[in-house]
């Protein structure tokens, strides 16, 4: 599914966030991505998402290279991506029902079939009752569920998740883990950047650990 | 279809919430749109008016008071010869002189006085107005100055070649300072737009990871700039109307006196709905720079 070959990522300086990174993440695996600050795990994802290009190295997801992908290339795979951030990334002016659909919305999914599969989506994390609510009225556990229900409301074969958990108490980090474990029963690839050791001892899923932009443990 | 319904919906909510800015950016297309509209008012009307002046071209053969009436005959026979004649009239000196006291019947006195008519006779010819056009008129008028029996020709046409070149320049003016206004316009619907382009930087920044077409993402704030334009054009539009209605009502009638009959008109149909067209070009434009790199 994911497979990348000598990928490197310099900024200024002649630093390098990742550095001589070969990995492999199979078809509905479930992946730890660790290492502490400054690893190079969001610096991954960001690459994975296309938000940044890397210096040196390929990356090929699901057989497509993507620095040879065109802009349309580009959007037809990111709709095959679900991402899912720290900070949620929910928009305040829009309701839970509205967050979630605003993913159909803006790929053009007409309107009936939007409030339908936000709603199946919002049902499977258990918050159909909260649909008109705004992210501000839930708490962090409830916004990360929505969260994860957008990713999921386009049917992804693959979900990156950073940081999920990082504002969360270990209880409500539990359950996002299960969540996500369920996503990946369904058979989606799941790839979890998180620092939380503890996280991953409990949910004992195989862990690359990144150190100074290197892959320097794989258990 | 969607991403149009998509793109308008936005682009209302998104000129709604820009509030008094946007009001900012529709007055200063709405300024474009009055500026090129008062400017194609005048310019039209005026030229309405030198077209009905050319279509009623003519010319006036003085004759010498010793002129003969074969000397007459000559010169008519040149009149009706050269072919742009749509008719000839023959004034003389007695004619002349009826005229003028019918013209000027304050000055009859004047007339009255005198021991002899020093009016001259003369040929007044109308011109076809193709004649006029391709410069015929003037050839055959220099050709006729020099004829036996002739005294003068009148043929005072530089008044409008005058008028046609003040026209040109004011339109001259008036496209460049409508071009200004309207990227100034545009400028400004640039601006508040990206200023929406802020406050919306998480939608957009999903949009871009879920891999939105471009049309969604840049869409609404092209017709967010579309209806300030569409909206400033109508205003700018809507303001001329008045304008000309309030024109028409206190100088219809001294206009109408002046220009044997004339009256002001005001803008074509094509023309408003291309000065709408235009105004929601500009606003497109501000709204497509300021979000091209949205995409």
């Amino acid at each position: 599914m994911i497979e990348t070959r000598h990928l490197s990522k310099a900024y200024s300086r002649g630093l390098y966030a990742l550095q001589d990174l070969s990995l492999t993440v199979s078809r509905g695996e479930f992946v730890f991505l660790t290492g502490p600050s400054g690893a190079g795990k969001s610096t991954f994802l960001r690459l994975l998402l296309l938000q940044d290009k890397p210096t040196e190295g390929e990356i090929l997801v699901n057989g497509h290279k993507l620095s040879t992908l065109s802009r349309r290339d580009v959007q037809e795979y990111r709709r095959g991506v679900g991402f899912i951030f720290q900070d949620f990334k929910l928009l305040k002016t829009r309701t839970v029902l509205e967050n979630v659909s605003f993913v159909p919305e803006v790929l053009g999914m007409p309107v009936s079939q939007q409030r339908r599969r936000a709603f199946q989506v919002l049902k499977w994390v258990g918050l159909q009752h909260r649909a008109s609510a705004y992210p501000q009225d839930l708490s962090g556990g409830e916004q990360q569920r929505i969260a994860i229900a957008r990713a999921l409301v386009n049917d992804p074969y693959l979900i990156l998740a950073d940081e999920p958990t990082g504002n969360l108490d270990p209880d409500l980090s539990l359950e996002i883990m299960n969540l996500l474990r369920e996503v990946n029963a369904g058979g989606t690839t799941v790839l979890v950047a998180t620092h939380d050791r503890e996280l991953i001892r409990l949910v004992g899923r195989r862990t690359i650990s990144l150190d100074q932009g290197r892959v320097a443990e794989v258990s | 279809m969607r991403a149009l319904d998509y793109a308008l919906r936005e682009g209302w909510r998104g000129l709604r919430r820009s509030g008094s800015a946007g009001i900012l950016a529709t007055a200063a297309t709405g300024l474009a749109i009055l500026v090129l509209g008062a400017l194609l008012l005048i310019t039209s009307n005026v030229e309405q008016l030198m077209a009905q002046w050319s279509e009623t071209a003519e010319f006036s053969v003085f004759l010498r008071d010793d002129a003969t009436s074969e000397q007459r005959g000559a010169i008519e026979s040149v009149i009706d010869r050269s072919g742009i004649a749509l008719g000839r009239t023959y004034l003389s000196k007695a004619d002349a002189l009826q005229r003028f006291r019918r013209d000027f019947a304050n000055l009859d006195a004047l007339a009255a006085s005198l021991e002899d008519n020093p009016f001259p006779s003369s040929i007044e010819v109308r011109v076809r107005p193709d004649a006029e056009q391709d410069g015929r008129t003037t050839a055959l008028v220099q050709g006729m100055a020099s004829l036996p029996g002739v005294a003068d020709v009148r043929y005072d046409r530089e008044w409008l070649s005058t008028l046609t070149t003040g026209l040109r320049a004011v339109r001259g003016v008036g496209w460049t300072l409508a071009l200004l206004v309207g990227l100034a316009a545009a400028a400004t619907v640039a601006s508040v737009i990206r200023l929406g382009l802020q406050s919306r930087y998480q939608e957009i920044e999903i949009m871009q990871l879920v891999g939105s077409p471009v049309a969604f993402i840049q869409g609404p704030f092209v017709a967010e700039g579309l209806i300030q334009g569409a909206m400033g054009s109508l205003s700018a539009l809507i303001l001329l109307g008045i304008g000309y209605l309030a024109a028409t009502r206190w100088w219809g009638a001294g206009v109408a006196s002046v220009l044997d009959g004339a009256t002001l008109r005001f803008l074509s149909p094509s023309l408003v709905v291309l000065l709408v067209f235009g105004g929601m070009a500009v606003g497109a434009l501000g709204g497509f720079a300021a979000s091209r790199h949205a995409r």
